[in-house]
């Protein structure tokens, strides 16, 4: 058993409201440079739609994760030999015109206009050229809501394996549905980006698990970019160096929540620390599908087991690391419940970031001039749900339905019981019912009620120590580092030119 | 006793050995000298000069030392190309006689090895008939053949073999005809190579032993045999008349190159022709087309 910490993550997608507060607040911070002006760290996805960048799923394409090939694990996008044959130039990546043109408005136009018939309009300007564009034909969220449902939506990759009827509905007016998908980087177990880096630019902190891209080492192979089968490193056309999400380390350092997590409206997003068996990593990956989720979350280790501790204690991962780990939310939502699930773990890059499925509205049918469920029951048959299971299952089951399905009838149960105890239009009896065909006892519906419903900052974010002292312990005198750094630079300033 | 006997005989055995060795080697030593020179002016010399026996691609060096004081002959030895760009009279006529063939530096050269050349050349110079009169590899004066230019053709442009080895001229040379797409362009033009080396003994001469600090270390150990001097020699004599590669062939060549280039990027262009997929665009287009239908 060979333990490594990691911080984990879990996004409660029945929550999201799709404000793009997150991806604000990220682009704030991070991607206002030149050169990331269309990178999107974090992103929010209507789903029905093709995401950023367009048809980021569709790997026959983009060539992204991993594959098994006569019982290994190969990258999609490179190797050895093909990194030599395609040296001067990197196939799969993404065109602009895949993410977008980023672009401005000239807003002094409004003021300076000569005096004319019409009303002067701010001209949009290219943030790539600076010139002004004729017509913008795709932003970061350019399907947001449904937008442009009959190029997007329609030609969503998770609509694979739908049949026809079911395709049909989805998009049928009075059955139309959509719900949202947050994006960061997954900070992955089995980083499909760092096994491509020729240069080794990329790597795994060890402490944490944040994947990282070193901005001396990067050469612009951009290797990463194809091989990240969720698009979530993206190369800066001006510095010439990949950037990816940081989960804010800086700020995790400090003790904050990431950015993202910290502004998120509907409070989607937890984060804490797993402990999990790296020995493992191989093996897992190379499950079949089916297999997968159920591999991921058994390489996920119980920090309570004295076992687990002990080995997490020889591998030098500190006591205030373990007790965190004890306090993770990510692990209830993973490991206990079984609630949130990963992102098309078919990519093999074991992920760890997770999503709990959302339960979609419930099923709409017109009857000439009336609406009407089709369901009697409010809390609808999860089968019988606007959102068709096949398409959860793309997403978060590897094509398979059970463990989507088993998560959404626990939420369904929590939400039966909860109506029975607050509203009392259910009875305890078939509320408890229901928990138990869910496989959940009372307590445990007590438990995911309370994180899912009444969580603080703190039930949300449990943020290990990040032990830097540490660290510069190893280098300095920790007091004399203090006096010496800390005025923003990363070199201290000298007197003189 | 008899122990201290016999170490007594054994001491002045050895004894005796090391002075009988010591006398051989101050006796032979003068003889030994004049021998490895005479090797080295065999390896570096002979291929463009004799000594009374007429030029070849160099003068003729017999009486050298009446010609020329013996400062000025060190000098030149040690660096001719030093001596020729001082502007020196003498130097600039041998350089005409030459028909523009400057003496490349002689490998380890130094004053003291100069010396001993000189010495060397004086003492042949008073013989009769010295041993360096004759060129290395003796060509015959009658017309060549035609299977003669033929096999030499082949031996140019490496069809055949050369026997010990060596490379095949057309690496580095290029002679007008030789093969369609001419030849190395790393060492001169060989078309007139027969009129600069002023014909046939001069030419074979440098081909027994290539004397150019390139082509030394080259043919050093693949010498050419004395039939294949003879076939080469015949093959670029033949050649003598052609004009040397014109610029329109240098051109065509260069064009040749360009169309190549071209051609490449062109499969290039094929081979990886999905480099460049639009995602989105296609996307639109084909919602364009359904609704248009």
């Amino acid at each position: 058993m060979n333990v490594r910490s990691q911080i984990a993550m879990v996004f409660h997608l029945d929550k999201c409201i799709g404000c793009h507060t997150c991806s604000i607040a990220c682009k704030n911070v991070w991607t206002d440079r030149k050169g990331t002006e269309y990178m999107w760290w974090n992103n929010v996805e209507t789903k029905p739609g093709t995401g950023f960048p367009t048809q980021w799923e569709n790997q026959d394409k983009y060539n992204g994760g991993w594959v098994t090939f006569q019982e290994k694990l190969e990258l999609r996008s490179t190797s050895k030999t093909k990194t030599v044959f395609n040296i001067f130039h990197n196939p799969h990546q993404p065109s602009m015109d895949d993410y977008y043109e980023p672009w401005t408005y000239d807003y002094q136009h409004l003021f300076n206009a000569p005096e004319g018939n019409d009303q002067p309009t701010a001209i949009p300007l290219s943030l790539v050229t600076g010139k002004p564009m004729e017509t913008i034909e795709a932003g970061p969220n350019w399907d947001d809501d449904l937008g442009g449902s009959p190029v997007y939506a329609a030609n969503d990759p998770n609509l694979k394996n739908l049949p026809e009827d079911q395709r049909d509905q989805l998009f049928a007016i009075e059955r139309l549905v959509y719900f949202y998908f947050p994006r960061i980087c997954n900070h992955c177990l089995n980083p499909s980006c760092v096994a491509a880096c020729p240069s080794g630019a990329l790597y795994k902190r060890g402490e944490d698990g944040i994947v990282l891209v070193d901005q001396q080492r990067c050469r612009a192979w951009r290797a990463c970019v194809a091989a990240c089968p969720y698009k979530k490193v993206f190369y800066n056309w001006f510095t010439g160096k990949s950037e990816k999400c940081i989960l804010c380390f800086p700020r995790l350092e400090t003790g904050q929540a990431p950015a993202c997590f910290h502004s998120c409206v509907g409070r989607i997003r937890y984060l804490g620390v797993l402990l999990y068996d790296a020995e493992r990593i191989e093996e897992v990956a190379k499950r079949p599908d089916i297999e997968l989720i159920d591999a991921h979350r058994a390489m996920i280790l119980d920090p309570h087991d004295p076992e687990v501790i002990a080995a997490a204690r020889t591998n030098g991962i500190s006591d205030g690391v373990i007790e965190s780990a004890q306090k993770s939310p990510v692990y209830q939502f993973v490991k206990v419940w079984k609630l949130a699930l990963p992102p098309h773990i078919e990519y093999r890059t074991l992920p760890m970031l997770f999503y709990v499925p959302p339960l979609s509205p419930v099923m709409a049918r017109r009857d000439g001039d009336t609406v009407d469920h089709v369901s009697d029951n409010l809390f609808h048959d999860i089968d019988e749900s606007r959102v068709p299971m096949q398409f959860l299952a793309n997403l978060f089951g590897a094509g398979h339905e059970g463990k989507v399905r088993y998560a959404l009838a626990k939420q369904k149960a929590v939400r039966l019981y909860r109506r029975a105890v607050t509203v009392g239009d259910i009875t305890m009896a078939m509320a408890e019912r229901a928990l138990r065909e869910a496989d959940c006892t009372v307590d445990e519906a007590e438990e995911i009620y309370r994180l899912t419903s009444l969580c603080t900052f703190d039930d949300r974010f449990v943020i290990p120590p990040a032990q830097r002292e540490q660290a510069i312990e190893m280098m300095k005198d920790p007091h004399e580092h203090r006096q010496g750094a800390g005025f923003g630079f990363l070199t201290g300033p000298r007197r003189g030119l | 006793m008899t122990v201290e006997v016999t170490r007594k005989v054994s001491f002045g055995g050895r004894l005796l050995v090391r002075l009988a060795g010591f006398a051989c080697l101050t006796l032979d030593s003068m003889p030994l000298q004049a021998q490895e020179t005479a090797e080295y002016f065999k390896r570096n010399c002979a291929n463009c000069h004799t000594i009374g026996g007429g030029r070849l691609v160099g003068p003729d060096l017999k009486n050298v030392g009446q010609r020329k004081d013996k400062e000025w002959l060190t000098r030149f030895l040690l660096n001719p190309k030093a001596v020729m760009d001082s502007g020196d009279a003498y130097a600039g006529r041998l350089f005409q006689d030459s028909r523009g063939v400057l003496m490349p530096t002689a490998p380890d050269i130094s004053a003291e090895r100069a010396d001993n050349l000189l010495v060397l050349i004086e003492a042949e110079s008073k013989l009769e008939r010295s041993q360096f009169a004759g060129a290395l590899t003796a060509i015959p004066d009658r017309p060549f053949t035609e299977q003669e230019m033929e096999h030499g053709r082949l031996l140019f442009v490496g069809l055949k073999p050369l026997a010990n080895g060596g490379a095949a001229c057309l690496s580095c040379h290029s002679v007008q005809g030789a093969s369609i797409l001419g030849g190395g362009q790393l060492g001169p033009d060989l078309t007139a190579v027969w009129n600069k080396l002023q014909g046939r003994k001069g030419l074979a001469a440098w081909l027994s032993s290539p004397p150019t600090p390139t082509m030394q270390p080259v043919y050093k150990n693949h010498p050419l045999d004395s039939q294949e001097i003879l076939e080469l020699v015949a093959y670029l004599e033949s050649a003598k008349d052609e004009r040397e590669t014109s610029s329109v062939a240098r051109f065509n060549f260069f064009l040749l190159g360009l169309a190549g280039t071209a051609g490449g990027f062109v499969l290039f262009d094929f081979v990886w022709r999905r480099r460049f997929r639009a995602v989105r665009r296609d996307l639109v287009h084909a919602g364009e087309e359904s609704e248009d239908t």
